[in-house]
C-alpha cells in the first residue's frame, strides 16, 4: 500500500472510530436516576456517600485533613459541608427510622461543634477573607448565611426528633432573623458587608417555615411579603430567573448563577411550589445541558456575561461546564423529579468526577467534602420537605 | 545477546505512522502512563476541578500540576485509547478484505480448473 493511501486509511479509520466511540461512551458510565435518588429508602449511591461522611465524623484526623484542604480555598465550604450533611442526615433518618439514632448522634456532634466554633471565633470564622474588606451596612453585624443555615440545621434535627435544648436555640435564631427582616425596609439582609444572597434568604425563610411547623409560630406574612418583593425586584428580566447576589440597594452583583440557583429553586418548594417549579424549569432551559448522553450545567445563562469564581469553580470553555453548577444541579433535578436530567448528570459524575470506592464508602476525587455533602443531600432530599408541608409532627 | 534483545524490542516497537501497529503501540503507551499515574495516587489531586487543593503540604501549584496531569491522562485513556484500538480493528478488517479481494480471482480459478493430475490422465 502506498504511503499516502495508508495515511488516508488511518485518518478515515480514526474519524470513524471517533464517531462510534464518542456517541457510545455514555453507555459505559450510564446510571439510572433510581441509582442516585429513590422515592423510598436509600439509593446505593446515597448509602456509600453517607458512609464516607460518617467516617469523617468518627475519624478526627481524616476530617481535619479534609477541612484543611477546603479552608485553604474557602472557609464557607467548611460550614456548608456541615449544613448539607445535617440536612442529609435528617432526610436519611426519615427514610430509615432504624438508623435514626446513629444519624442523630452525628447531627448533634456537627451542630454542637459548629455552634462552638461560631461562639469562640465569631462570624468571620466561616466567612471568606473579603468579609473584612468593608463595613456592614446594618449594625450590629450579622450574616444571614450563617444564621439561616444554622437555624435550618436546628430545625432539620428537631424535625427528625425533638431536642429541648435545640428548641430554645432555634427560637432565638428564628426570632433574631425575623426581627432583622422586619427592621429592613427592603426585606433584605446581608450575608457579607453590603452583599446579599438570594440563596441565603430562601434558606433562612425555610428555617422560619420549619420553626412554624415545629413550634406553632407564624411567619407566613413575612414569607409572602418577601416572595412578592423577590418576584418584583430580584428577577433577571431576560431569563425570568432570580439573580444570585445584590447590594442592600438592589444593585445586582451577579446575575442568575447556577451554583446557587438550583438550590434556590429547591428551597422555594417549601415557600411557594409554583414559583419554585417555574424557577427550576427556567434554570433547566437556560443552564442545563445534555450532550452525547452526558448532563451538565453552566454557571451563567447565555444572556449574562459572568466569570468563573469560587462558587462556579473553573469553567470548561466551549461547553461552559461549571463544576459548581453541575454539582448543585443534582439538587434541582432530584427535587423536581427530572429523571432524564438526573440520570445524565449521574452519568457525567461517573465519567468525570473520578469516583473512588473503598470498603463501601464513596467519595468523588474531583469534588471535596462540601461537594460530596451536597450530592448526598441531592440523593436523600424529599422526606423533610414532605413532612413540613404535610404538617405532621412526630 | 543484549544488543540482539534491544534490536528485537525496537523492531517490535517500530511502526509506520498511522498504521495498525502504530495505533496499538500508542494505545499501549497511553495505558501504561495512565496506569502509573493512577497507581501513584494522582486521582486525589483532581479536586482542582472545584478549586480545592489536592494537598496543603504540596501547595496549590504542584497540586494543580499533578491534578491536570491525571485529568489529561485519564481523558487520553478513556477517549483516545478506545478510538485508537477501534481504528486498529477497522484497519485490520479493511486489510483482510483487501487481501481477500486481491486473492479472489486466483482462488476462483483454482476452484474451477480441474486438478492437473486428473487432466493429464488419458482415459
Amino acid at each position: 500500500m502506498s504511503r499516502l493511501k495508508r495515511i488516508l486509511a488511518g485518518l478515515v479509520s480514526l474519524f470513524l472510530a471517533g464517531c462510534v466511540w464518542l456517541s457510545s461512551l455514555h453507555f459505559f458510565f450510564a446510571k439510572s436516576a433510581d441509582e442516585f435518588h429513590q422515592a423510598q429508602g436509600l439509593s446505593s449511591q446515597a448509602r456509600q456517600l453517607a458512609a464516607r461522611h460518617l467516617q469523617l465524623w468518627t475519624e478526627p484526623k481524616l476530617r481535619e485533613q479534609e477541612l484543611k484542604k477546603m479552608r485553604a480555598s474557602n472557609a464557607e465550604w467548611d460550614f456548608m459541608g456541615r449544613t448539607f450533611l445535617v440536612w442529609s442526615l435528617a432526610n436519611m433518618g426519615l427514610r430509615e427510622p432504624a438508623s435514626k439514632a446513629s444519624y442523630l448522634q452525628t447531627m448533634d456532634q456537627i451542630i454542637e461543634e459548629t455552634l462552638r466554633l461560631e461562639k469562640e471565633n465569631g462570624l468571620y470564622f466561616f466567612l471568606m477573607e473579603y468579609a473584612h474588606a468593608r463595613p456592614w451596612i446594618v449594625q450590629p453585624e450579622h450574616s444571614l448565611f450563617l444564621d439561616g443555615e444554622i437555624a435550618m440545621m436546628l430545625g432539620a434535627r428537631r424535625s427528625l426528633e425533638e431536642k429541648a435544648e435545640y428548641k430554645t436555640l432555634l427560637t432565638e435564631r428564628a426570632n433574631a432573623i425575623a426581627e432583622r427582616f422586619h427592621k429592613s425596609p427592603n426585606l433584605i439582609l446581608e450575608s457579607y458587608p453590603d452583599e446579599c444572597w438570594t440563596f441565603d434568604h430562601v434558606v433562612a425563610l425555610d428555617a422560619l417555615r420549619i420553626a412554624d411547623f415545629l413550634d406553632g409560630t407564624d411567619h407566613s406574612v413575612l414569607i409572602q411579603r418577601w416572595l412578592a418583593m423577590a418576584k418584583e425586584r430580584l428577577i433577571d428580566h431576560k431569563t425570568g430567573l432570580l439573580i444570585s447576589n445584590f447590594t442592600t440597594s438592589f444593585e445586582a452583583l451577579n446575575g442568575p448563577e447556577g451554583s446557587s440557583l438550583w438550590m434556590v429553586a429547591h428551597a422555594l418548594q417549601l415557600l411557594d411550589e409554583n414559583f419554585a417549579r417555574d424557577q427550576y424549569q427556567r434554570a433547566r432551559k437556560e443552564l442545563g445541558r445534555i450532550t452525547l448522553g452526558f448532563g451538565y450545567a453552566c454557571e451563567w445563562p447565555a444572556s449574562w456575561k459572568g466569570e468563573a469564581d469560587i462558587d462556579s469553580g473553573p469553567i470548561i470553555p466551549v461547553f461552559n461546564i461549571s463544576a459548581g453548577s453541575s454539582g448543585m444541579a443534582f439538587i434541582g433535578a432530584s427535587a423536581f423529579g427530572d429523571d432524564k436530567f438526573l440520570a445524565s448528570l449521574a452519568t457525567t459524575l461517573e465519567f468525570a468526577a473520578f469516583p473512588s470506592r473503598t470498603a463501601g464508602r464513596l467519595k468523588y476525587c474531583a469534588s471535596n467534602q462540601v461537594g460530596d455533602a451536597a450530592l448526598l443531600y441531592a440523593a436523600t432530599l424529599g422526606p423533610l420537605w414532605q413532612k413540613v408541608k404535610a404538617g405532621t409532627k412526630l | 545477546m543484549r544488543a540482539g534483545f534491544h534490536r528485537k524490542l525496537s523492531g517490535l516497537w517500530r511502526a509506520e505512522f498511522l498504521s495498525l501497529k502504530d495505533f496499538v503501540r500508542r494505545a499501549a503507551l497511553i495505558s501504561l502512563v495512565f496506569l502509573i499515574a493512577h497507581l501513584a495516587g494522582l486521582r486525589d489531586f483532581t479536586s482542582i476541578l472545584n478549586g480545592t487543593t489536592g494537598s496543603v503540604e504540596l501547595g496549590w501549584r504542584m497540586s494543580a500540576f499533578l491534578g491536570l496531569t491525571y485529568i489529561f491522562l485519564y481523558l487520553a485513556f478513556v477517549l483516545l485509547v478506545p478510538i485508537l484500538l477501534l481504528s486498529a480493528a477497522m484497519l485490520s478488517v479493511w486489510k483482510r478484505l483487501l487481501r481477500q479481494k486481491a486473492a479472489g480471482p486466483q482462488a476462483d480459478n483454482s476452484a474451477i480448473a480441474p486438478p492437473r493430475t486428473i487432466a493429464m490422465v488419458d482415459p
